[in-house]
């Protein structure tokens, strides 16, 4: 009695508990028939009214877009665009007329559009110094920004390719005679003008040595407000990208003709990229853009194209869930 | 010192006065003082000259650990198993963990990343992943090094009775040193291994229990050699030295001599005790400490099993290489792209705002970064190359390691592979081939002990040619067995043996009849020739004890306890006597020699000293060897005889033995003496010249007779064979028993059934092995005729012995045997000797992919369990070693089947879904990022953060893969029990073959150019930047590894919806942590990303396009070629078969 109670005491059997025994309890669902096509038919009926939806708001977007990088280079200079657009003397202004194909309510954005250049570039995305653009202190924290960081007369502030390389095509937009209020405040996020642009740096050797890449800045403004350089040094993701330069806060009517003066600064003959101008409003979906209606109406058509199939399938060959008579191994005797 | 005369005399009369002194002994004694004069006159010097010279031996001058230790070879007692100290710990921790190629390829990337021309994450990020794992096994292994330190300092702390100029002191553990004597008391540990000098029992006899070192629980016994036994150290001074072999593992030898008081004696395993042991029933003993420290056996014995690798690992190897691969063929892409981009661009290059490749800060303009295409090209591979790194799924080799244990710690917590009997819980030994156990396809067992209990029971005798086989009888009245009176209190054996009645009266008689001889000399042969120990148990009756016999062979014991059942009862054995009790008459016989068993021989011998002064040999053992060596001349017709109730005993699955004597005269006891003297002293290669001695001394004998025990099967053997066959697993029986025992056997365990062609080959030449094979060879063939009989075809069963195995196995035979044993259902090979165990595993091996499982319990079996590709020991009656050698060790052969059917299917179902799974989630982030290169002009550019990327496999998707690929069950243990059809799915390697393989990389590839290009299209020409599409991409690809891990997931207990869910939480919330840090170019990306509406549609319809085609394929091959295994689920969950429910029932009767 006693040796076996000391025994039992000392069993080294296993606790029983749900966990160890691997019997925890588990929902295990098995999809039935029934269970996969409702699944598709359920994607289908949700995804095609999304797709719809989708539509229809990119439809509501206006936008107008005009590519002027060839337009605005005079023919004389059509052989020889680098010349033209690295003179101090040529007359770079150029005048465009836009229609305005539908009522395009306020605010309407204002976007530059580049193509074929590569923001996301290795070699530009590093070219920065995000130290020296918070912190008036750190000016000297050029490492990253070679070969555009300064000389010995101080450092160049901002540094880097990144904003070496500004946009600086302006645009003036008229309504007939009128000159439409081009609003550049609060075009930049807020989080950046706050943390990562300080209000107490300001430029300084920028864009005074060697090649001139882009954009000067105002040497009296701190970064913090400098909205186009924030705007421009947010690094886009693709190679055709638009960015925002402004916003008009007045409708403008259908059928309305606007006329835009633009400096034609900026060299992308370099690279055969394309300028565009772009003027759209927004709803919830961002900007126009049918590929999600589109893509949204394929999936949903798929999936109830493969609900119909699965539900023939069904039909023609169903087949008992669970039944033992379909085990390989009494399938092989039925054979037999 | 010299020797004093007086103390060779008192040790030269150790006996106790009771026993009969008789001319023979005397004789011996005369023999070993002469002999002792003899080597006194050799001086000490040329004695100890002539061993410093034998490279071979350590010398240990007993009582003078200064002179012992002079030149300082010994290791001290102190151990240290701790690894490593606190200046140590950095180097050595990080240089072992750097012998896996994972972490050295880890390595090479992060170095190549701090190339300045490389870089392509910044320092941290780049160093994080490595020095994470780095640090968790850092950590792992200083928390294990610290207890090993804490465990050692208790350890070596530990107070032991050291002799210290002539008194016993206590000392501590560690500084005990070889050479010094050391005393035990009762239930103390054995501090270093030690030679035993005397004990408290006058006969020299120590017992001790060597679980800790072997885990046997049966107490053993160790001697104190005569000459020393009477010696006390404090008063007389013990001078000598002990010349033993070089420290090592084998804990079932020692090898030494002992030279003390000018005396030579020889000491074998039985004279030490090891490191570890527990001194037990004895009262104290004194000994010699040989070995200490790290050079004691159990220190020696400490390292761990041989590793072996499991297939799954090994296929999927082959899959990395491919990756391997694929890997450098994207980043050849990616380089050759961009050495053409570079060369259309060529000339722009240097006014291209985003490249400026010269630098004009300096008067003199020269290139910056930028050392030509040629360099640039292969720059870009390296970047590639760094950018890439997780193609290779390294993190998958810690996560498998992680899901063994997790596995493994099922395997041991699970109740139904506990053994109640021996209490013992299943033991996973070998960490690494969990796997290997669903993919099982041969079965090589080991009959004795592993499909028997090993538990002997003596049934039937057959003494000089008389068979006494009759009905047992179970005496109302004499139920209590036979007992004994000694000093007034009853003495009886500890188990009962049920007798023959008619047996019991002939033994009863004596010495006064024909019959009553033969049997008197039977049972004597059975009660001395042994190694029994007699132990004495208290019982809670004062007046009664109880006598258990202990010993290592479970046969011996069982012939024991028979001998006593019939008055023969054997009381006490020390090194020189035994005492029998024989129907009631105490009687001492001298032990003179003693020849122990071992498997050449297949045989055991005693030479005894009766008292009347004759001496006899007595042999017991197999009968095939024992009838070789008995003499024909004599008794034939009872040779005869006796073949024939061995034939019919051995026809109903019964052990038998065979017993002969033979006296000896004096000349010839003389001869073996002196022969046997030299063997048994010599120090090298004792063991081959005692065999000789032996078989010298073992033949003419005269019959005597022969016994017969029932070994049980164990419990649900044969349910469990039949499960396993049912499996179509082929079980092979391979065991040392004679071909009738095996046969029955073989019936009894439903291996063979009556419906079954037996082939047998038996051949004792080359020739007509070859012939017989040939033969049976056609036989199977005719058998083997499809559509022969209507559905039930008849199968065949091959039936082989070791003497035809020897002209086989190594020779071009094998090749036949081979296609026999394939084509035969069953396999039955007897008589084989251990190596050809491992011999018939390595035919198999060799020439199929299949893999093997070995399963056995003694040590014969351990060459089989390590040659198999699974070794599986049964802790058993038969000692450790076969536990020891092996992988996964249980209590009983039927928990086979729940381990292979239920925790060997779903371990290898779980890792080779898991590595798929790897594959693809790593697969599916390089290829998102090899697309994006694609539109950064080709220099790798990330848009997903550096620390997403590094995060992405060590934290983002890391738990949920781990906890599937331990808790996932993609059937229930009551379906995979009740159809062992379904374990099929592993041999055909259904969860893991390379058409899933090249399945999952197109389901990758599919699924990165959904969540690659969608969003890239979605944000075409927009104000989008780089951080917050990455940030896009990121949550993209872990929604989408996680739902397609969710779909796949067979069970969902609250771990994995935790697991899933959680790590999608996680991943939220880690992306959001590294978006508010300003310093991070993707500052605030991540909010002003989640504002607008574009993001949610884009993430929603990402998720759905890319498992669409997955799922329904899926949904497709489940409806229209079901997997055996999901009509089992489905059968499961719905119940709708009535089989299983009865099964079930029938298979678990105990549960509920």
């Amino acid at each position: 009695m006693d040796a076996s109670t000391r025994t039992k005491s000392r069993s080294k059997k296993p606790q029983y508990s749900r966990f160890t025994q691997q019997e925890l309890p588990a929902w295990k669902p098995i999809l039935t028939p029934k269970w996969i096509i409702t699944s598709f038919v359920i994607i289908a009926i949700l995804f095609t009214p999304t797709g719809l939806l989708c539509l229809w708001a990119s439809e509501r977007v206006v936008e107008i877009i005009d590519r002027y990088d060839d337009d605005c280079l005079p023919d004389s200079y059509s052989t020889d665009p680098d010349s033209f657009i690295q003179s101090n003397n040529t007359n770079k202004t150029c005048v465009r007329t836009l229609k305005v194909p539908r009522k395009m309510s306020a605010p309407i954005f204002i976007y530059y559009q580049l193509d074929n250049f590569y923001q996301n570039h290795r070699r530009y995305v590093k070219s920065r110094s995000d130290k020296q653009l918070r912190d008036p202190d750190e000016a000297d924290e050029t490492e990253d920004c070679k070969p555009i960081n300064g000389n010995d007369d101080g450092p160049i502030v901002p540094c880097g390719l990144v904003a070496w390389s500004l946009f600086n095509d302006t645009y003036k937009f008229f309504k007939g005679n009128k000159a439409i209020d081009i609003d550049k405040k609060d075009i930049a996020w807020e989080s950046d003008k706050k943390y990562k642009f300080g209000s107490n740096v300001y430029p300084k050797n920028f864009q005074k040595w060697e090649l001139i890449g882009g954009g000067a800045l105002d040497e009296s403004k701190p970064l913090s407000e400098q909205e186009d350089l924030i705007v421009w040094m947010k690094t886009a993701a693709l190679p055709t990208f638009r960015k925002l330069y402004g916003k008009i806060n007045t409708d403008l009517e259908a059928n309305e003709t606007i006329t835009v003066v633009i400096q034609n600064n900026y060299n992308t003959y370099v690279f055969g990229g394309e300028k565009k101008v772009a003027l759209s409003t927004a709803n919830w979906i961002g900007g126009k853009n049918d590929f999600f209606g589109i893509s949204f109406l394929t999936i949903g058509g798929v999936c109830f194209f493969v609900a119909i199939n699965f539900i023939l399938l069904y039909v023609l060959k169903p087949r008992p869930l669970g039944d033992p008579s379909y085990l390989s191994w009494n399938r092989n005797q039925g054979a037999q | 010192m010299s020797l004093d005369d007086a103390q060779i005399v008192n040790v030269n009369n150790p006996q106790q006065p009771s026993s009969p002194d008789t001319t023979l002994q005397r004789h011996v004694l005369d023999l070993g003082s002469k002999r002792s004069r003899d080597s006194e006159r050799y001086s000490s010097i040329s004695m100890s000259h002539r061993e410093i010279n034998d490279g071979d031996a350590r010398l240990v001058h007993v009582n003078d650990a200064l002179k012992t230790n002079e030149r300082f070879e010994f290791a001290g007692n102190s151990i240290k198993t701790a690894k490593y100290s606190l200046f140590s710990f950095l180097p050595r921790n990080l240089f072992e963990q750097f012998h896996r190629v994972a972490y050295i390829y880890f390595l090479i990337i992060a170095i190549l990343n701090q190339l300045p021309q490389l870089a392509v994450f910044g320092r941290g990020a780049s160093i994080l992943p490595l020095s994470f794992v780095l640090l968790v096994t850092a950590v792992k292994d200083a928390y294990e090094d610290w207890r090993r330190h804490r465990s050692d300092r208790i350890e070596n702390n530990r107070m032991a009775s050291v002799l210290v100029s002539d008194r016993f002191q206590q000392k501590k553990w560690k500084d005990i040193q070889v050479g010094e004597i050391i005393r035990f008391s009762a239930d103390d540990t054995i501090p270093c291994d030690t030679v035993l000098l005397s004990t408290s029992d006058p006969t020299g006899v120590a017992y001790i229990q060597t679980i800790n070192l072997d885990g046997e629980s049966n107490l053993k016994t160790r001697y104190a050699k005569q000459e020393t036994l009477c010696k006390t150290p404090e008063k007389d001074v013990i001078n000598g030295f002990i010349k033993c072999e070089k420290p090592n593992r084998n804990i079932y030898g020692f090898m030494a001599t002992m030279e003390i008081d000018g005396k030579h004696l020889s000491l074998g395993p039985s004279n030490i005790v090891l490191r570890g042991c527990v001194l037990k029933n004895t009262n104290w003993a004194v000994g010699v400490a040989v070995y200490c420290g790290r050079e004691t056996k159990a220190m020696l014995n400490s390292s761990g099993a041989p590793s072996k690798r499991s297939r799954l690992e090994t296929r999927m190897n082959r899959e990395i290489i491919l990756l391997s691969v694929f890997l450098v063929a994207l980043c050849m892409a990616v380089s050759v792209c961009a050495g053409v981009w570079l060369k259309r661009h060529e000339n722009e290059l240097e006014v291209l705002q985003f490249y400026r490749k010269k630098d004009y800060s300096e008067p003199e303009v020269e290139n910056y970064n930028y050392s030509g295409i040629g360099m640039e090209i292969f720059f870009t591979f390296l970047m590639s190359v760094i950018v890439f790194q997780i193609m290779i799924p390294i993190s998958l080799y810690i996560s498998m390691e992680l899901v063994r244990v997790g596995q493994a710690y099922f395997m041991i917590r699970d109740n139904k592979m506990y053994d109640e009997t021996s209490n013992s819980r299943f033991q996973c030994r070998a960490l690494n081939i969990n796997e290997d156990l669903g993919q099982i396809k041969y079965v090589f067992s080991d009959k004795t002990g592993t499909l028997t209990e090993n538990k002997m029971e003596f049934k039937y005798a057959s003494i000089f040619g008389v068979d006494y086989s009759g009905e047992k009888t179970n005496f109302e009245g004499e139920q209590r067995g036979y007992s004994i009176q000694v000093n007034g209190q009853v003495w009886r054996p500890k188990m009962k043996v049920e007798v023959d009645k008619e047996l019991l009266e002939l033994s009863k008689d004596g010495n006064n009849t024909e019959a009553g001889k033969h049997i008197y000399d039977f049972f004597l042969a059975l009660a001395a020739c042994n190694t029994i120990v007699p132990i004495v148990v208290d019982t809670p009756d004062p007046a009664e004890k109880l006598v258990d016999y202990q010993g290592e062979s479970p046969d011996e014991q069982a012939l024991v306890y028979a001998a006593a059942a019939y008055g023969f009862m054997l009381m006490e054995r020390t090194s020189g006597h035994i005492v029998i009790d024989i129907q009631g008459e105490r009687q001492r016989f001298n032990v003179l020699g003693m020849h122990e068993f071992d498997s050449d021989r297949k045989r055991m011998s005693v030479i005894l000293g009766f008292p009347d002064g004759s001496v006899k040999v007595i042999v017991k053992g197999a009968d095939n060897s024992m009838f070789n060596i008995i003499d024909k001349t004599l008794n034939l017709d009872i040779l005869k005889a006796t073949e024939g109730h061995l034939q019919s005993y051995s026809s109903i699955g019964l052990r038998t033995l065979v017993v002969g004597m033979r006296e000896l005269g004096v000349p010839e006891f003389e001869r073996w003496q002196s022969s046997y003297e030299t063997a048994s002293t010599a120090v090298m290669g004792r063991v081959a010249l005692l065999r000789k001695v032996a078989i010298n001394l073992e033949n003419n004998l005269e019959i005597v007779g022969a016994s017969a025990i029932e070994d049980r099967l164990q419990k649900g053997v044969p349910e469990a064979i039949e499960s396993l066959r049912k499996a179509d697993m082929k079980v092979w029986v391979l065991t040392g028993d004679k071909q009738e025992t095996a046969i029955s056997i073989g019936y009894s365990s439903r291996l063979l059934t009556s419906n079954m062609h037996q082939v047998v080959i038996n051949s004792n030449s080359k020739m007509s092995s070859k012939t017989s094979l040939e033969d049976a060879l056609i036989t199977c063939r005719n058998f083997l005729v499809p559509g022969g009989s209507d559905g039930n075809t008849t199968s065949v069963a091959l039936i082989i012995d070791g003497t035809s195995l020897v002209y086989i196995l190594d020779t071009e035979l094998e090749e036949q045997l081979f296609e026999l044993a394939s084509n035969c259902a069953v396999v039955l090979c007897c008589r084989v000797a251990p190596l050809q165990k491992a011999g018939i595993v390595a035919l198999i091996k060799k020439r199929t992919d299949d893999m093997t499982l070995a399963i056995g319990d003694g040590a014969n079996d351990v060459s089989m369990i390590q040659m198999a590709d699974v070794g599986i020991g049964i802790s058993g009656q038969e000692g450790r070693q076969a536990v020891m050698a092996s992988d996964f060790a249980m209590g009983q052969f039927r928990f086979l089947v729940p381990l292979l059917l239920v925790h060997g299917h779903w371990n290898y179902h779980r890792m080779g879904y898991m590595i798929l799974y790897n594959f693809y989630r790593n697969a599916v982030f390089v290829l998102v990022l090899f697309w994006y290169v694609l539109f950064t002009g080709f220099t790798l550019t990330t848009a997903i953060t550096e620390w997403s990327s590094v995060l992405y496999s060590i934290l983002y998707t890391s738990v949920p893969t781990i906890v599937v690929a331990i808790l996932d069950k993609d059937s229930s243990r009551r379906s995979l029990m009740a159809y062992p059809q379904l374990y099929g799915a592993g041999q055909r390697h259904e969860s893991y073959n390379s058409t899933l393989f090249w399945l999952t990389i197109a389901d990758t590839l599919w699924q990165s150019i959904v969540v690659f290009y969608v969003p890239l299209f979605a944000y075409w020409k927009s104000d989008i930047d780089g951080s917050s599409l990455g940030d896009l991409w990121t949550l993209a690809v872990v929604f989408l590894v996680n739902i397609h891990l969710a779909m796949d997931v067979i069970r969902w207990t609250w771990v994995s919806h935790a697991s899933i869910w959680g790590s999608i939480i996680a991943t939220c919330i880690c992306v959001v942590i590294i978006d508010v840090i300003p310093v991070l170019p993707g500052y605030w990306a991540i909010f002003d990303l989640a504002s607008k509406g574009s993001f949610w549609v884009c993430l929603l319809g990402m998720s759905i396009a890319a498992v669409v085609p997955r799922f329904g394929v899926k949904m497709f091959i489940q409806h229209c070629k079901p997997s055996d295994i999901q009509i089992a689920r489905e059968a499961d969950k719905f119940g709708s078969s009535m089989e299983l429910a009865r099964q079930e029932i029938e298979l678990n009767p105990s549960r509920r």
